[in-house]
């Protein structure tokens, strides 16, 4: 079986959070359509809440703490990422966007991605298309087509968790199909030199 | 090995009284510190370059001429001279006089400079900030070596039958550092022209200093200049230090607290232990300075950052004190101790002067 890796960013706020909950549902949908493709995932999840006072550090001043880094590593090596966030006044939460600010410009290029999220009502379900899915499309990630809202009543009676099942698992195909036509994801090392000083000299 | 200070010249409020110093008081207290740095034995005052408040330095060769004629001793640098928006005809000149009136105890150091807005106030644009480092010191160091120079580039006017006066001092061109923290061009710059590498060494975690100056280390060495070893470093260094450590973590916790750059956030504790920051009492600074050579490897200037941040003049003299009676003369004895005898030290105006003239005897032999 091929190997490829998967990070899960979820930035709930509450422990648990019914965001970590959707991440973890669509994680193992991921699995398990991966596995039916003959690529097996190995995941790493990423609790934002943990990273929280890191992030506005970075923020302040212009370098990572450790255990951020390792995020911020861990995201840009991965070969694909489901990204679930609160939609909090009809966008993506703080937390969530503070995270993808401070990822590297070229991190998420080409990355399949499932966005998600999670609200009090199904009324916010589109600020996945209209604020969540341009961020990603900026940022040059590859999302799925399908996105997955989960509203409290998702959680509740038979047939709406039908639905979101449904959802799920659809998705997943999708964000598997990305993964098993990709080559696994290089890293470039920053520090690294791309040019020669003859073309530096040059104006290249 | 040099040991100094460099100033960035900011203009803050202490956070302990609120008062603000004025641009004359500051810029009175940086030549201040820079005597002082003489007095108690340092061997190096660099001065930063801004061109926008809340800093003050910005015609830092004015400035180092004062120092030169208050001093006999001490070498002037700059941390950093903006390769970028200055003309490089103009640093050319204004640098060669400075190290003429200083007899000699100039050098360099080349940055980018950071602020977007400043680079078109010189018409220029950040977005062409290692473009511009790159052009402009070519044509620098064709200035200082080179009588009559014709030249055409991208970012300035084309020269023709132009001299740079006065010519270098003894025909022997300042030293010059070239600083960056993570462009790995730079690093690459300095190792071409066999040139010193700064690592600001400040604000950042030391991974960033490990990383460009093993690529300069390597690329010094490809381009046959001598071995990784032989290669010329520098590195910054922040430090706040009383006798006892925890009075020193007391007194500077505001000053860090209310800091430009990570006032706000990090803890004291935290950007301590992420970054090369020190404080606590004189044997803790030696400790830690001395740990920079396990990743930078032997090396041949040490700055320390100390005044910044609303910090007072008096307590930044004091800090001298301490830097000058019991961390440096101990510094330069482990040091000395550690260093291989082919590890050279950093060419200063005499040691340039003696190879010269060492090269010129040879050749006339042969």
């Amino acid at each position: 079986m091929k190997q490829r890796t998967l990070v899960v960013v979820s930035a709930g706020l509450s422990q648990p959070s019914s965001t970590r909950l959707l991440a973890d549902r669509l994680s193992a949908a991921a699995v398990t359509a991966a596995a039916g493709l003959g690529v097996q995932l190995s995941v790493q999840v990423i609790e934002l809440r943990d990273l929280a006072h890191d992030l506005m550090n970075h923020l302040l001043t212009g370098f990572p703490p450790a255990p951020l880094k390792r995020a911020l590593d861990t995201v840009e090596s991965a070969d694909a990422m489901i990204a679930v966030t609160p939609i909090f006044n009809a966008s993506y939460s703080g937390l969530f966007k503070s995270f993808f600010d401070v990822l590297g410009q070229d991190a998420l290029t080409d990355k399949p991605v499932l966005i998600a999220a999670t609200g009090g009502s199904a009324r916010h379900s589109l600020a996945l298309d209209h604020a969540v899915r341009p961020m990603f499309a900026y940022l040059r990630a590859v999302p799925v087509p399908t996105a997955v809202y989960a509203a409290s009543e998702d959680w509740g009676g038979d047939e709406s968790e039908g639905q979101l099942r449904g959802r799920i698992s659809r998705a997943a195909g999708e964000l598997a199909r990305e993964i098993d036509r990709r080559e696994p994801v290089t890293v470039q090392d920053p520090f690294a030199l791309t040019t020669s000083f003859e073309d530096l000299l040059a104006g290249g | 090995m040099q040991f100094g200070i460099f100033t960035v010249g900011d203009v803050t409020p202490d956070p302990t009284t609120g008062r603000q110093p004025t641009e004359h008081e500051r810029i009175k207290a940086i030549v201040a510190i820079a005597e002082k740095a003489e007095e108690v034995g340092l061997d190096v005052f660099a001065l930063g370059e801004h061109h926008n408040e809340p800093f003050v330095p910005s015609s830092p060769t004015t400035l180092l001429g004062h120092v030169a004629a208050r001093t006999q001793r001490l070498l002037l640098s700059t941390s950093t001279t903006l390769i970028t928006t200055n003309d490089p005809v103009k640093i050319a000149e204004d640098y060669a006089m400075l190290q003429h009136l200083a007899d000699g105890r100039v050098d360099l150091m080349m940055g980018r400079g950071n602020t977007g807005p400043v680079y078109p106030w010189f018409g220029k644009d950040i977005r062409a900030g290692i473009p511009l480092a790159i052009e402009n010191y070519a044509l620098l160091h064709r200035l200082w070596r080179e009588h009559t120079v014709d030249w055409k580039g991208k970012f300035r006017t084309p020269l023709q039958s132009f001299t740079s006066t006065p010519r270098p001092l003894d025909g022997i061109p300042p030293f010059v550092w070239h600083g960056s923290i993570r462009s790995p061009e730079i690093a690459e710059q300095a190792a071409f022209y066999g040139d010193g590498f700064f690592a600001n060494h400040i604000f950042w975690p030391k991974e960033h200093t490990q990383r460009m100056v093993a690529l300069y280390r390597r690329r010094y060495a490809h381009y046959g200049h001598g071995s990784e070893d032989q290669a010329i470093v520098g590195l910054g260094g922040q430090v706040f230090m009383r006798k006892n450590s925890q009075d020193a973590v007391k007194e500077f916790r505001p000053y860090f607290d209310n800091a430009p750059v990570y006032g706000h956030g990090p803890s004291l504790e935290d950007f301590t232990r992420e970054t090369p920051l020190t404080v606590g009492s004189p044997q803790q600074v030696i400790d830690r300075t001395l740990g920079f050579r396990d990743y930078a490897g032997d090396y041949q200037r040490q700055l320390f950052l100390l005044d910044h941040a609303g910090l007072p003049l008096k307590t930044v003299l004091e800090q001298l004190d301490l830097l000058g009676e019991e961390v440096v003369p101990v510094l330069r004895k482990e040091f000395a101790a550690l260093k291989p005898v082919h590890v050279p030290d950093a060419p200063t105006h005499a040691s340039l002067l003696e190879a010269a003239r060492a090269e010129t005897k040879e050749k006339v032999q042969a």
